[in-house]
């Protein structure tokens, strides 16, 4: 059994060898087949509804894009008021337990509303973000963030939070604010780029 | 009025600045990017704020105590997106002057300075008496969603700026030329 091998970190260990092959297949050249293989699915996006609606109707477009950008502000704010109290920076007289569980329920629905939203925006622009490699890094950065925040940080802030080495605490707070920023920004790149 | 806007913007795109600003690809992108990800900041602790008082978010913290602690962080998001704001509209002063979006932006902001100023006043007059309830009574819930609503539809704005559907360069309605103040006769869009 790994967990019997890995001991109390199997979750973290497997994620992290998750997101190192995941980085090491998309910086190599193994990704070219693949790459080739899912274009007809990119192709498919445009013709679906969400990708006539995108194309034509560039309000419609806005709109979901500004609902996404509403989401991401919520997304950000739950990280922060998170994580900033992982740090001991905000809510510093509110158990952690409390801060971070509560965040946590506001969490979902805001990645919910960034996951919807986004594969709306995709679907219009699908044959224009499938050439952009700034969306594929973000692609990365999102699957690494989710894997990070529901298989690392959150059965580790699980455990008695009096009980984990708060070195160890504060360096996932710190992880947890660079990979969602990180997701942030690339998804701004993708603005500048094309 | 139109005509001042226009030529207050005239004198803000002649300076040497607002043109290094515009034409330089990375300043101006970081200004921007800045400006759209300090929303994380800004927007984020806002809306946590208010859906602590409809009762959607962190029923079980104090209402007072919550909107306290973050309001610090989220006034430091709002002097940053402010600043970028600014040096956005500086970098391009005529077109966001004359921008029906930017003008819409811009009046429901006064309208959330005004709505902020009574939420506070009305939450220290009364909080003592519902700090811990899950959800704060219906005059506070009624500015929550005020603020929720407004800024939801600045976000929309700030985002519509940048699409060209009503600018003064093309031929619009007369409702969109008065909304826009576009200037009879002005030469730089």
């Amino acid at each position: 059994m790994p967990t019997a091998i890995l001991g109390p970190y199997t979750r973290s260990i497997l994620t992290v060898t998750v997101i190192a092959a995941t980085l090491m297949f998309s910086f190599t050249y193994a990704r070219i087949n693949v790459y080739t293989e899912i274009m007809p699915f990119f192709e498919w996006m445009e013709t679906t509804w969400f990708g006539y609606i995108g194309k034509t109707w560039g309000g419609a477009f806005a709109t979901i894009q500004a609902g996404h950008l509403i989401g991401l502000g919520v997304l950000g704010g739950c990280v922060l008021v998170s994580d900033g109290r992982l740090l001991g920076l905000i809510l510093t007289d509110v158990p952690h337990r409390t801060v971070v569980e509560r965040a946590d329920k506001v969490f979902y629905w805001a990645l919910l509303t960034l996951l919807a939203t986004g594969i709306f925006m995709a679907c219009g622009v699908a044959m224009k973000i499938y050439y952009l490699p700034v969306y594929w890094y973000k692609m990365l950065a999102l699957v690494a963030g989710m894997l990070f925040h529901y298989c690392v940080r959150r059965p580790l802030v699980a455990h008695d939070l009096e009980s984990i080495n708060p070195i160890i605490l504060k360096m996932t707070a710190v992880a947890s604010i660079l990979v969602w920023f990180l997701v942030a920004a690339t998804g701004r790149w993708i603005g500048f780029s094309g | 009025m139109d005509e001042l806007i226009y030529n207050i913007a005239i004198w803000f795109d002649d300076t040497r600045w607002s043109t290094m600003l515009h034409e330089s690809y990375y300043m101006y992108n970081w200004v921007e990017s800045t400006h759209v990800l300090t929303l994380m900041l800004s927007l984020g602790m806002l809306f946590l704020i208010d859906l602590r008082m409809l009762g959607y978010a962190f029923p079980d913290v104090p209402a007072s105590k919550f909107a306290n602690r973050l309001n610090f962080p989220m006034l430091i998001g709002f002097t940053v997106m402010f600043i970028t704001g600014i040096l956005l509209f500086y970098a391009v002063p005529v077109r966001t002057s004359q921008s029906v979006w930017f003008r819409i932006k811009m009046v429901l902001l006064v309208a959330c300075a005004i709505n902020a100023y009574l939420f506070h006043k009305r939450m220290s007059e009364s909080v003592s008496s519902w700090d811990n309830d899950a959800r704060a009574p219906k005059r506070i819930r009624t500015g929550a969603l005020l603020s929720l609503g407004f800024w939801s539809i600045i976000v929309m704005c700030g985002r519509f700026i940048a699409y060209d559907w009503f600018d003064c360069q093309y031929e619009q309605s007369a409702f969109i030329e008065f909304v826009a103040g576009c200037v009879d006769g002005q030469t730089r869009y």
